[in-house]
């Protein structure tokens, strides 16, 4: 299937890319590097218990807002913790919960989208008054009152984003299937006598979904910033730092901020420096792909 | 006309179900009575709290069956009466009614600083397009994308209120209080948390106009008005800028859902009595009637905004009819 694709995309390509080019070299430095960033940290934060780092809960590793120096690469905050290790534990909760929340809007919005896409009818229409619905809601808003309601754990604050994910993701998905459904390959295999499992799962489905790919990583830098937000308002994920509550605590009292701003400004880079590679990622794939209705 | 009522159908069905979800998840994930008068609600808590328990039932409607306390509700909000507070026993109307004006306010704010300086941004960008400037144009506003409000805030809060003006306080040119003596002043103290809103607009804003703006200057149109000898900056303006202007608006009405989420974050890093302020406190404090009134104001402006923004493309474009 992916020498298919690729095939596909090198003739439809824009006149600017050659066609001669791997995807992987159309991809450009830039997508490399993005991915090595998300790599680096996504690596640094599923080995962290085996890393040699302080343990982010101990205080008194350096002095109180201590500057970075060799062996305290991110230096301390106020109560002498270890700024790197703390924000490698927060990579832990933040990345996650956006995995999670991602994982959970493409299994059920993929889902209804796809169904409601090739059955159409009546169960179109009830399915798409939901994505109205979910879509009409402020995002944040809704993901404060879910989580409130559920609960402050990692399950639930990534199962309420992921909620929040299956609108945006159900009606993509729903519009490439209107597109794919009256293709004469779809048409072909019905009149094969495929049965609609099999052209969905065999047929629909690997067209749908591989475009969406960037629309994945483009997702999971919103779930990862939403996390954030709600930790820095207070009601995310209660036992454990993420990013967002890492940079709250550093930075909620000016005297502390104005004292010791590394504590902030470390884990606001690292936050910084993942949204980007997952937006610069995503970008880069829907341009290769060249689903231009990929548009949040 | 048709599409228009339709459309108004449609924003009153999202608006009903809105509330109901709200509503039945409050009522049935929690515990209303409990959330009124904390322990003594539990029925075993002891025979001289039974008749505080039939009274607190009475006044919240909680004896009456779930669909009609519901109807109850929705009834009252029509007529403007949102019910009352569970903690402090203000209506919950009143304190809507005084904080929705700085939320508004704040965010009509953030939105003009960003169209102000977005538009011209794409502009220039746009009119050298592929060169220097406009690479560099492009570079920043996908790096500002990549910066969540919540940071914003604090090197913001950081680089102008400690930084920039070390003797920051309620006399500064930012006074670090919220203030709303005049409009002055209200400008002044709310610039640094409007900046932080607008900042991920201006990037939005102007990748998409840029966009836009170089796929307009292409067309038939522009190459005659240039023909004829207008200035460039006649061109740009008056002939590219309003065909040009679609895309900006359709997320226009997207982003005012990113902003009311916004506002929730600086009203309460910057201590803004707003409505944001007031959601994140009535959670803390489990407040329903507090908490589904802001949700309820909250969801209807963010449906009406969208409809005035379907309603704009006709001005924008009078080729779109509704009827269509």
């Amino acid at each position: 299937m992916a020498e298919t694709t690729a095939h596909d995309i090198a003739v439809e390509a824009p006149a600017e890319a050659d066609t001669g080019q791997s995807v992987s070299s159309r991809l450009g430095l830039g997508f490399w590097l993005s991915v090595v960033w998300l790599i680096i940290v996504a690596g640094l934060a599923l080995l962290a218990p085996w890393l040699p780092i302080a343990d982010p809960n101990e205080t008194a590793v350096g002095g109180r807002l201590e500057g970075p120096r060799s062996g305290l690469w991110f230096g301390s905050d106020a109560t002498g913790r270890d700024v790197f290790s703390l924000t490698i534990w927060g990579a832990r909760i933040s990345l996650l919960v956006g995995f999670i929340a991602i994982l959970v809007g493409f299994l059920v919005g993929g889902t209804l989208g796809i169904l409601s896409g090739y059955f159409r009818g009546r169960f179109d229409s009830i399915v798409s008054f939901i994505f109205v619905t979910l879509l009409s809601f402020p995002a944040l808003i809704l993901a404060i009152l879910i989580t409130t309601l559920l609960g402050r754990t990692v399950f639930w604050v990534a199962l309420s984003l992921g909620i929040l994910a299956i609108a945006p993701v159900g009606r993509l998905a729903r519009a490439q299937t209107l597109v794919f459904a009256e293709r004469d390959f779809v048409t072909a295999a019905r009149v094969l006598g495929a049965s609609h499992r099999r052209i969905i799962v065999h047929e629909l489905l690997p067209n749908v979904v591989i475009p969406m790919s960037a629309l994945a990583l483009l997702g999971m830098g919103i779930a990862v910033v939403a996390e954030g937000t709600l930790a820095f308002l207070g009601i995310s994920v209660e036992d454990g730092l993420s990013w967002g509550k890492q940079i709250f605590l550093a930075a909620s009292r000016r005297s502390e901020l104005q004292d010791g701003p590394h504590a902030a400004f470390f884990p606001i880079g690292v936050v910084f420096l993942t949204v980007l590679s997952l937006n610069y990622a995503g970008d880069r794939l829907r341009e290769v792909f060249d689903a231009k209705e990929l548009v949040l | 006309m048709k599409f228009l009522l339709q459309r108004l159908a449609q924003m009153v069905a999202v608006v009903l179900a809105v509330t109901f979800l709200c509503f039945a998840a409050l009522n049935f994930l929690g515990d209303p009575l409990f959330n009124i008068l904390g322990p003594i609600a539990d029925e075993n808590s002891g025979e001289e709290y039974a008749e505080v328990r039939a009274e607190a039932r009475a006044e919240y409607n909680l004896d009456k069956p779930f669909p009609e306390r519901y109807v109850r509700w929705v009834g009252g909000m029509v007529q403007g009466d949102f019910g009352r507070s569970f903690k402090n026993q203000t209506e919950v109307s009143t304190e809507l009614s005084n904080r929705l004006p700085v939320t508004v306010f704040l965010m009509v704010y953030a939105q003009v600083l960003a169209v102000v300086i977005a538009v011209p941004w794409a502009v220039i960008s746009a009119a050298r397009a592929y060169r220097t400037v406009d690479k560099v144009s492009t570079v920043v506003s996908f790096g500002l994308l990549g910066i969540p409000v919540f940071a914003l805030v604090v090197l913001l809060s950081y680089g102008i209120q400690l930084k920039w003006d070390p003797q920051w306080g309620d006399d500064s040119l930012f006074p670090g209080r919220y203030d709303d003596e005049s409009l002055m002043s209200r400008l002044r103290s709310l610039a640094i948390p409007a900046t932080a809103l607008a900042i991920p607009l201006i990037a939005i804003y102007q990748r998409l106009l840029r966009t836009d703006l170089i796929s307009t200057l292409q067309e038939d149109f522009i190459a005659v008005a240039r023909a004829k000898g207008m200035s460039e900056r006649h061109v740009l303006f008056r002939h590219a800028l309003r065909p040009s202007l679609f895309s900006m608006l359709t997320v226009f009405g997207i982003q005012t859902g990113a902003l009311i989420g916004g506002s929730i974050v600086v009203e309460q890093f910057f201590a803004i009595p707003g409505v944001g302020r007031a959601l994140v406190e009535a959670i803390i404090r489990d407040d329903f009637p507090l908490v589904l009134g802001v949700v309820v104001v909250v969801s209807v402006i963010f449906v009406v905004v969208n409809f005035l923004v379907d309603l704009a493309y006709t001005f924008l474009d009078p080729r779109v009819k509704f009827d269509g």
